[in-house]
């Protein structure tokens, strides 16, 4: 038995006395109360609230009229939900991405060299940049006349400028590549902190059996990242099926000629808040609820049943 | 994923129970007033009125302020607190409804259809039935009642900003042209984009109405939207599928820049024209001094030409109006200080700031209107008064006008963007329409 796993039960026997009383199985509660109180107020009640609106015509500024299963009917048959739909699954490509971009990185600055603090300052710039300024710089650089087709034209790859963000196949690509550039950063920085977990040993052991750089992080880096993998996968998976702020700003809350670059979060805002269909944009959400619940269990489940086969 | 509900909730709140009150109840009575600009009687004692403005802080903070002092001067007892909503105006109005605040006094657009959207909500007071008749005839009657609903207003007009063409001359005279060459018609815009294209390179910078496509048609295309007894759309006439032919075409010859033409948002394209990459741009005089602030050099080679007119012959209004809350507590306050800041006096004064235009005739019975102006953002004035009395709202109320306006948004884009048949989208979303009404 370890050191912890004695002291354990011999605290838990010191402190049963003490919480015998009148009342007191309710001390903890009490202590619970106040975050119970606020995740009732901004988590239950919206929930609840929403699920209500789902079924019924809502349009924020008259009184919902319940219309049953209409909202839920209705998204079956939506073809502008379903594209959206489809590119918030498309937009999951950025996942991958960003996961082998964030841990070359991690491992390109973990490193003790000159300025390294500089430059692990400056990639982690954009994480803290705020995302509407982010995107308006981009808008700037895929504009008309824009850096990107200055450097296009210029270079004789282009005969013309091409007013990117009005491209139905552009808008897509342009957001995720935002995405991935504004979120490498971020995540380099967790899988950084599992690279300086990873024993030097394991390194050590592997260059004795003669591994090359990239087998050594091939078969020690990448084994020790497993948890930040699998935690970075999930959470980046779930805000790439959430994006919004990216295609609000690139398509100037358009969503992009017909409608190229419409997320199910996009779609949502634009019925609650410029159609002012409240009452579908809360079927919306619950179906994007179910959704992401759904699409985290399962990807979690085959993470862990994976790399428990090949533990 | 809770962000996300949280933020449908947020703007879906318990709903305000009071139901509309009428200004005809009886109203308690203040002491009468016997100054000149006190148009409304029996305002209530001791009434606090809230009041919103639309993205007009900071810039005129001393001339709402100024107005704000000078009516309660005028109804001692009454307090009005004040305050600028900008971007989020609509969503912030929306919320304030759904959550009991709505303010007693709002600045609402017109042409954007906000006044006929809380109007048909039941939200606002009728002001044909409860505005003295002799206040309602300060005002150009075209201007009156342009966001009528069941036969009338919800809203008393304000300013008005007159569409006029900026213009690049430089621009223009490498294409060999002058500001005299300018188009007078929707019809001659193609040519003149064509000449200037052929000859620099640049692109047009028109902006299509992403958010009210319906007027775009009937005014510019001189299309009936609806047929007369309202029971049905009629936006794929041959008049209808003509205007769409013109921008497919444009579209087609790649003469206008396609970042400025679908956006919803009006400072893409005056961005555009800010840089110095755009021949021309239709918007009102009052934004010139964005030209001025950012790009100094392109502001001494400002040109302004009359906006070509559309195949309609009307020119759309484009007032903003000031609305009252239908169920305030103090009806005949808020009343007073709509009917305040809309008075010839009141918006004289605004015009003398800013080039913005009153909606009362009075206003232009002052030299400022006549006088020849010596900037180039004022040069509209002379032309005002002809202008606002030419303005005429023929837009049909358009029922579920948001949704039907997604309907020929996709329309639009598929006949723009992805070669689809004018006629076959303007048909597919008539019947698609016609199932919203």
């Amino acid at each position: 038995m370890t050191a912890l796993g004695r002291l354990l039960p011999l605290g838990r026997g010191r402190l049963a006395p003490r919480s015998r009383g009148i009342g007191s199985g309710w001390v903890p509660y009490l202590f619970l109360a106040p975050s119970l109180v606020l995740v009732a107020i901004f988590v239950v009640y919206p929930i609840a609230s929403v699920v209500y609106y789902s079924f019924t015509d809502f349009d924020i500024i008259t009184p919902a009229q319940w219309v049953g299963l209409d909202n839920y009917q209705r998204l079956f048959g939506d073809p502008t939900f379903w594209k959206a739909l489809t590119n918030s699954v498309i937009y999951l490509v950025a996942t991958p991405i960003l996961i082998v971009l964030s841990i070359s990185l991690a491992i390109v600055v973990n490193r003790q060299l000159r300025g390294i603090h500089i430059f692990r300052a400056l990639y982690y710039v954009p994480a803290v940049s705020g995302s509407i300024a982010i995107g308006i710089s981009w808008r700037w650089l895929f504009d008309r006349n824009g850096f990107i087709n200055s450097l296009l034209v210029s270079a004789g790859i282009l005969d013309k400028p091409i007013s990117w963000l009005t491209e139905p196949d552009a808008i897509l690509p342009i957001a995720i590549m935002l995405t991935v550039w504004a979120g490498v950063g971020y995540y380099a920085v967790i899988f950084l902190a599992g690279l300086q977990n990873v024993p030097e040993e394991l390194y050590d052991a592997a260059e004795i059996d003669g591994a090359n750089a990239f087998q050594k992080h091939w078969h020690v880096s990448l084994p020790a990242l497993r948890p930040q993998i699998l935690f970075v996968a999930v959470i980046s998976s779930l805000a790439a099926l959430k994006v919004f702020d990216e295609i609000y700003v690139l398509t100037n809350r358009t969503g992009g000629v017909l409608d190229s670059g419409v997320t199910v979060v996009f779609y949502l805002w634009k019925q609650a808040f410029v159609l002012s269909n409240a009452g579908y944009a809360s079927a919306i959400a619950i179906a994007l609820l179910v959704l992401t619940l759904t699409f985290s269990v399962v990807y979690v489940r085959v993470l862990e049943r994976r790399w428990e086969g090949t533990a | 994923m809770l962000v996300v509900l949280a933020l449908v909730a947020a703007a879906c709140g318990a709903q305000g129970a009071s139901p509309s009150a009428s200004a005809s109840n009886a109203l308690p009575s203040s002491s009468a007033s016997t100054n000149p600009e006190a148009v409304i009687s029996d305002v209530e004692a001791g009434a606090h009125l809230t009041f919103w403005t639309f993205y007009l802080s900071p810039t005129f903070d001393d001339y709402i302020q100024s107005t704000i002092d000078r009516f309660e001067a005028t109804y001692p007892g009454v307090t009005v607190d004040w305050e600028d909503h900008q971007a989020t105006f609509l969503d912030d109005y929306r919320n304030a409804i759904n959550s009991g605040t709505q303010p007693d006094v709002a600045n609402l657009s017109n042409n954007a259809g906000w006044v006929r959207e809380f109007a048909e909500a039941g939200k606002l007071l009728n002001m044909s039935e409860n505005l003295p008749q002799e206040v309602i005839d300060t005002y150009y009657p075209n201007l009156f009642m342009d966001s009528v609903v069941d036969g009338s207003s919800f809203q008393v007009p304000w300013y008005q900003a007159i569409p006029v063409e900026i213009v690049n001359t430089q621009i223009l005279k490498d294409a060999d042209l002058t500001v005299d060459d300018f188009p007078t018609s929707f019809d001659g815009l193609p040519d003149f984009c064509q000449k200037i294209k052929d000859a620099t390179g640049k692109l047009c910078d028109i902006r299509l109405s992403v958010t009210d496509y319906l007027a775009q048609m009937t005014y510019e295309g001189g299309v009936d939207v609806m047929n007369e007894d309202g029971s049905a759309f009629t936006f794929d006439s041959a008049e209808a599928v003509d205007w769409l032919q013109t921008y497919v075409d444009m579209v087609k010859n790649d003469l206008v820049d396609r970042s400025a033409l679908t956006t919803e948002d009006d400072r893409v394209g005056l961005d555009l024209f800010n840089s110095g990459e755009a021949p021309f741009y239709q918007t009102g005089p009052q934004l010139i001094r964005e030209t001025k602030d950012k790009n100094p050099d392109l502001y001494e080679q400002l040109a302004i030409a009359p906006f070509p007119i559309g195949r309609s012959g009307v020119i759309q209004p484009t007032s903003q109006g000031i609305a009252v809350k239908a169920d305030t507590e103090f009806p005949r306050a808020a009343m007073a200080l709509a009917a305040f800041f809309t008075s010839a006096k009141s918006q004289l004064e605004f015009s003398k700031i800013v080039a913005v235009y009153p909606s009362t005739p009075a206003a232009y019975e002052d030299a400022f209107f006549t006088e020849t102006p010596e900037l180039i953002e004022d040069s509209a004035r002379p032309l005002a008064q002809g202008l606002i009395e030419k303005e005429q709202n023929i837009l049909p109320t358009i029922p579920n006008a948001a949704d039907v306006n997604d309907v020929v948004r996709k329309a639009v884009e598929k006949a723009l963007f992805d070669g689809a048949d004018p006629q076959q989208v303007l048909s597919d979303a008539v019947a698609q329409a016609n199932k919203l009404l």
